[in-house]
């Protein structure tokens, strides 16, 4: 074994593989370094007459690690010979987090065990991927699974990614940023306006989604169009197996991230459907959001607002509106206390009493809340948080949650 | 002392303590940088591309989107591919303050958020040595990484970063 030889793999050992690069030990992996570098080592060779085998076959391990031996970094394709050839990547993330509640009214308080969420991604070929985000939420006395996201996308160029499958709507922000993971959030709970099981906005959408970005625009700007099936017939569902009223909906949002103000990302969009609940006539709702997020943390800064509009499909008069917002603020301290997040944020929900769709649901919503985080891990952070709230009733309460959340994850 | 007022004080004691916790950290440490201490190096870092990459110039934003993941192809529609230095190396900390600005945990953050918005399906390839980087850059089409400019070697292509080489006194990586 050569010096160089002898070096390159003791430096691909201290990565953590057990595999030497010259092929001591036979293996799968061994065998997709081979077809790396049958595919790509050869050509590259005859072109350059380097890099060496053992330098290519460590390039194949490499890329091979994940189990897919042309897989680039994002999971792109390095080539595109001989697809029986190739191996699908797959990546796993979890998320999870367990939380105490203690409040000065109601009865439920106590210990909570949050959603366990796994998150799964696979890359296909060169453009093909899938995505999918599993959940088991604590119920009274049992788990209910549920599959939050399920995509299946195909990557044309940064400016056409054409997907299918079931997505967190692009309205506003947080629903599409944050999505289950609570580790992800700076905040131990989402916002009413967008919390799950919520009302106010459609949470999950099925259908198609054309999205892409122009990221060496000054703006940096992105878009999102698509359709699909609207709100279930319980409104606070998908119409999972179709869209019960024919009348899809259909949603455009568009984005901003200047370069000459890197860290912040602003969006407006729309959202159009027809609902047709269980126990009232089909309602027109239309939805505009738009949000300003700086999303560095120190300081962190979002504001996000919608503005809905529903009224009774055969009858234009009876009609109504829905105002949510909230802002929040946080701040990573420096040096030494990095580890620690302070937070503040405050959110309203306003829904006229005579809304055909939300007006009789009892949405009204204002909350103040204070917390702070503290990353005692890398892939951990406990956080408390005291919260005042006023309901649609006019009852109010105060509440102070401990949450501990965790991210499993290879990175 | 019943269960319903201990409930209030924990609550009444939990508002306290983030409000004096808020109120504190904009008090004492107004406008301080997120990153701690700017890495200062001797030799200017370059960015390198694989030579077959059409790419001679970029500037810092598009860079920036490049290493962000923002952008996922080059101008010929190939994919490319980012290399990273693995943590504790020099040119990863200059590279985490200057093109991404963010430290370690926000950069790991960073991209475990990417995966779980479907934005890509992994992050970027880690790489142990700039001997190996190197390799990596001239075998793999696409591909872009940094290295310190002193270690360059004629099988990359350097590109110029709003259109200085790393030579140029007023080079933006250094």
């Amino acid at each position: 074994m050569s010096r160089r030889q002898f070096l390159l793999d003791r430096e691909y050992i201290k990565a953590g593989c057990k595999y030497w690069s010259d092929g001591r030990k036979a293996g799968t992996i061994q065998a997709c370094a081979a077809d790396f570098w049958l595919q790509n080592g050869e050509r590259t060779m005859r072109k350059k007459a380097r890099p060496h085998f053992p330098v290519l076959l460590i390039v194949g391990v490499l890329l091979a690690q994940d189990g897919f031996a042309e897989t680039s970094a994002y999971g792109a394709s390095v080539a595109t010979s001989s697809p029986s050839l190739m191996q699908p990547e797959f990546n796993f993330m979890g998320f999870g987090d367990i939380s105490y509640l203690s409040r000065d009214a109601g009865s439920s308080e106590g210990f909570a065990i949050g959603q366990a969420v796994a998150h799964l991604t696979a890359s296909l070929d060169n453009s093909l991927r899938v995505f999918g985000e599993f959940s088991l939420t604590a119920k009274d006395n049992e788990f209910k699974a549920g599959v939050e996201r399920f995509i299946v996308r195909y990557d044309f160029s940064d400016r056409f990614k054409l997907s299918g499958g079931r997505y967190h709507s692009p309205i506003g922000y947080w629903n599409s940023a944050f999505h289950h993971g609570a580790w992800l959030q700076t905040t131990i709970s989402r916002p009413e306006m967008a919390k799950f099981g919520s009302k106010i906005i459609p949470i999950h959408f099925v259908g198609v989604l054309l999205e892409g970005s122009f990221p060496t625009s000054q703006l940096g700007l992105s878009y999102k169009a698509g359709f699909g099936n609207g709100r279930h017939e319980n409104i606070a569902q998908p119409g999972d197996a179709g869209d019960i009223n024919g009348d899809d909906a259909w949603m455009f949002q568009l984005n901003a991230s200047p370069n000459r103000w890197f860290g912040l990302r602003t969006g407006i969009g729309y959202y159009s459907d027809t609902v047709s609940p269980s126990d009232r006539a089909d309602i027109d709702e239309k939805t505009i959001s738009a949000y300003v997020v700086w999303e560095k943390e120190s300081p962190e800064f979002i504001l996000e607002f919608m503005h809905s509009e529903h009224e009774f499909a055969a009858n234009s008069s009876v009609s109504g509106d829905v105002d949510a917002w909230y802002v929040q603020f946080a701040y990573r301290l420096p040096g030494s206390k990095r580890q620690w997040k302070p937070y503040a944020r405050y959110e309203s929900t306003d829904v006229d009493d005579s809304d055909p769709l939300l007006g009789d649901q009892g949405l009204d919503y204002e909350a103040a809340i204070v917390g702070v985080r503290w990353d005692f891990s890398a892939y951990a952070a406990l956080k408390a948080e005291y919260r005042n709230e006023e309901f649609d009733n006019g009852g109010k309460e105060d509440n102070f949650r401990v949450q501990v959340s965790f991210v499993l994850a290879k990175f | 002392m019943n269960a319903m007022t201990i409930h209030k004080s924990i609550a009444r004691g939990g508002s306290t303590l983030a409000t004096a916790l808020v109120v504190s950290a904009y008090l004492v440490l107004p406008g301080t940088s997120a990153l701690a201490q700017e890495v200062v190096r001797s030799s200017p870092i370059a960015i390198v591309v694989h030579k077959d990459t059409d790419v001679e110039n970029l500037s810092l934003a598009e860079l920036r989107n490049i290493f962000l993941a923002n952008q996922q192809f080059w101008s010929n529609r190939k994919r490319i591919v980012l290399l990273v230095r693995a943590p504790k190396s020099e040119e990863r900390d200059f590279v985490l303050n200057t093109i991404y600005e963010m430290d370690e945990a926000q950069f790991r953050q960073y991209w475990i958020a990417k995966m779980f918005r479907a934005e890509v399906p992994r992050g970027p390839k880690i790489v142990f040595s700039t001997n190996m980087m190197l390799e990596l850059v001239i075998a793999i089409p696409g591909s872009i990484s940094f290295v310190s400019a002193d270690e360059v070697t004629d099988d990359v292509r350097v590109i110029r970063v709003d259109g200085k080489l790393p030579s140029d006194p007023d080079y933006p990586l250094k």
